[in-house]
């Protein structure tokens, strides 16, 4: 029996191991991802007080609050022209069954042409889902950051809570989800912009009128 | 006697609804225990299970089914519950088994529903003279049956056959699930709960023209669709054949070729059609230029098909889904909704159409979100007191003395079974109201227990 020398690398480390949690297959599988970028992480992730760690914690933390505000036309301002973003439906399946989602099928599974239809029904007077709009916190944690093969590219996993209250009879609605994402580095240097999005919801059967907002 | 007032029956069939059906104990126990005892209920596509051993887990309210492909090729619908401790045994929701194991004491199931494993039977009972395992399954759905690849069960014994039950609704059921020799190919379903009672959802795709111009005007008003006004609907007609009923686009003049690439079908797939559909299915679009839209099958089932641009540029791509409306309790509903796409058609057809589905339809859809918005509210406003003293009035279409605003359409101007008429009506969510009524004051009769054998071979029962 040999003795382990070194520490134990997480599941998603492995060769030709899924990732934990956030990533996956799901973007390039879809029949829509085609012109995703594929960029994987390399690499344990990136130490708190990295730079880049710190520039993309700052990121997702600015983002959120233009989510809450639904300030969705400078939301697409962050979206890069590729971006692929995609939100399978999961599932519940047998532990060796070897997928998660149902096959061929998303909630979300945009372009940036399908993202900018939805942002401008919103500009509409009419989109009566978001009218009065729904009060939106999005709760953004356990963030860590990965390089890549190429130096303007981030992985960034991050777990989000997006509390959603309408009204004033029923219940809030909270949905938990984990996420991938790929930032890439803006031209001029301007920041960081969002080119891949993979959103793993934790329920198989969501508790929410509908995905009228943004993850 | 229920103590549901009879009034409400009377009322729903001269068109007058009592708004607290949308939100009351009474009327979903009543709705538990004589409708989905009893009706036709859409469970799977056999699609979705290919392959022997293919399973989904499907509901009818509170009853869960394995519906699995056994290894002989047949599909079953099985009662997810182990003979012996009433377990959930299969509690994944899709996959590939060729056996279903109880994780309480063991019990194992081929997914044919026949035991195969029941530990230490001699010890425990004595081998067969105690429990006779030969020949025991799962208790099956007490009826299955399906139509082009959609699997339907009921919990009656004795329900008609589907054919017979679907009627000329079959007709119509055929645009959205037979394009081709093939049939459809089913994906997902996506699963959300909304507040609302499953009814309005049913109401709505059967026949409800007259909420668009209203409800879904932001998507017009972005350019989704090439008719640059919602109002368009009202040129179109509402029918209803059997038991469903729904409601169609009027097309702009032109040959049947035309109008189908009109929205958005490519040649290689109109050829199909021609060579699938009947005449008188042909005609509907060909001669008199109406497009099969939204429609329901009672109780619960829903279909849409529509044609929204998926890119920048002037081309719309048809979609269709599927869905039900599966009752959690009176005031919420799980919705269950699959995109469909013809089998046959090209691979970058079966992308965009998916594409076109996400965007108008499902949890995430453009479409859908308003409709839901307005069905929440509906649900939670008819929960009061004051919701028992209004009638709704469900009469759009009616002279007071019930004759029809606009006369049904003649077989000379609708090729299509049933009765059908132009413009804005409520003649569909009557019908399936009317129906609805139908089940809900008919008692059921006694339903027999199914006994898990104790019982030796011999007859007696082992103490």
């Amino acid at each position: 029996m040999s003795v382990e020398t070194t520490a134990p690398k997480a599941a998603h480390e492995e060769a030709g191991a899924k990732p934990t949690g956030n990533g996956g297959p799901y973007s390039a599988a879809s029949s829509l991802g085609g012109h995703a970028p594929t960029t994987q992480r390399i690499g344990r992730s990136l130490p708190f007080s990295d730079p880049r760690h710190l520039d993309a914690h700052q990121w997702l933390v600015d983002e959120a609050y233009v989510l809450d505000a639904q300030n969705y036309e400078e939301w697409l301002d962050l979206l890069t022209e590729d971006i692929h973003y995609i939100m399978p439906v999961r599932v519940t399946t047998a532990l060796t069954a070897g997928f998660d989602s149902a096959p061929g099928m998303a909630h979300f599974d945009e372009n940036k042409y399908s993202l900018r239809r939805r942002v401008e029904r919103f500009a509409t007077e009419h989109a009566w889902t978001e009218d009065p709009p729904s009060r939106l916190r999005h709760y953004v944690t356990n963030v860590r950051t990965f390089a890549t093969d190429n130096p303007d590219e981030l992985v960034v996993d991050s777990a989000v809570l997006l509390y959603r209250s309408r009204g004033d009879v029923r219940a809030a609605a909270v949905i938990s989800a984990g996420r991938e994402d790929v930032l890439r580095r803006a031209e001029n240097d301007s920041g960081w912009q969002l080119a891949r999005r993979t959103i793993l919801v934790d329920d198989s059967v969501l508790r929410t009128q509908n995905l009228a907002v943004f993850l | 006697m229920s103590v549901v007032d009879q009034d409400v029956f009377r009322d729903v069939r001269r068109g007058m609804v009592p708004a607290h059906i949308y939100n009351d104990e009474e009327i979903f126990r009543l709705e538990r225990e004589r409708l989905f005892s009893r009706a036709w209920l859409f469970v799977a596509h056999e699609s979705e299970i290919p392959w022997p051993g293919d399973y989904v887990v499907r509901r009818v309210l509170d009853d869960s089914f394995i519906i699995a492909r056994g290894e002989d090729g047949q599909v079953r619908a099985m009662f997810n519950m182990c003979l012996h401790r009433g377990m959930q045994i299969c509690r994944a929701e899709m996959g590939n088994a060729s056996h279903f194991r109880c994780p309480y004491h063991g019990w194992s199931y081929r997914n044919d529903g026949r035991i195969v494993g029941l530990p230490f039977h001699k010890e425990a009972y004595g081998g067969e003279a105690g429990f006779r395992r030969k020949g025991q399954t799962l208790l099956p759905a007490p009826s299955l049956d399906s139509y082009n690849g959609l699997i339907f069960i009921s919990m009656d014994p004795d329900a008609p056959p589907l054919r017979e039950y679907l009627g000329d609704f079959a007709f119509y059921l055929d645009y959205y699930t037979k394009q081709s020799a093939s049939g459809i190919e089913l994906r997902g379903p996506q699963r959300w709960r909304i507040k609302a009672n499953w009814k309005i959802g049913a109401e709505n795709f059967a026949g409800d023209m007259y909420h668009t111009p209203q409800t879904h005007t932001s998507v017009v008003e972005i350019g989704l669709f090439r008719e640059p006004k919602a109002e368009k609907r009202k040129d179109g007609n509402t029918y209803w054949a059997g038991n469903g009923g729904g409601t169609t686009y009027k097309l702009p003049p032109g040959p049947l070729e035309e109008r189908l690439r009109y929205v958005g079908y490519p040649d290689v797939m109109i050829e199909k059609m021609k060579q699938q559909w009947s005449a008188d299915q042909l005609d509907v679009i060909g001669r008199d230029g109406f497009m099969i839209s939204a429609a329901s099958l009672f109780p619960n089932m829903s279909l849409v098909h529509n044609w929204p641009k998926v890119e920048d540029t002037d081309d719309v791509l048809p979609f269709i889904s599927l869905r039900t409306w599966q009752p959690v309790g009176p005031d919420e509903t799980e919705v269950l909704s699959w995109f469909a796409v013809d089998a046959e058609a090209p691979e970058e057809f079966k992308k965009l159409s998916y594409k076109a589905y996400l965007m108008c339809f499902g949890s995430t859809g453009m479409f859908e979100q308003d409709d839901v918005e307005n069905w929440v509210s509906l649900t939670n406003t008819a929960a009061g007191t004051m919701a028992r003293r209004l009638l709704l009035n469900s009469r759009m279409g009616l002279l007071e003395d019930g004759t029809e605003v606009v006369a049904p359409l003649t077989r000379e101007e609708f090729a299509g079974p049933g009765e059908a008429h132009v413009g804005y009506g409520e003649y569909n969510q009557r019908h399936l109201l009317a129906r609805w009524a139908d089940y809900l004051e008919r008692p059921v009769d006694e339903v027999g227990h199914v006994e898990v054998s104790g019982v030796g071979d011999d007859g007696e029962v082992c103490a």
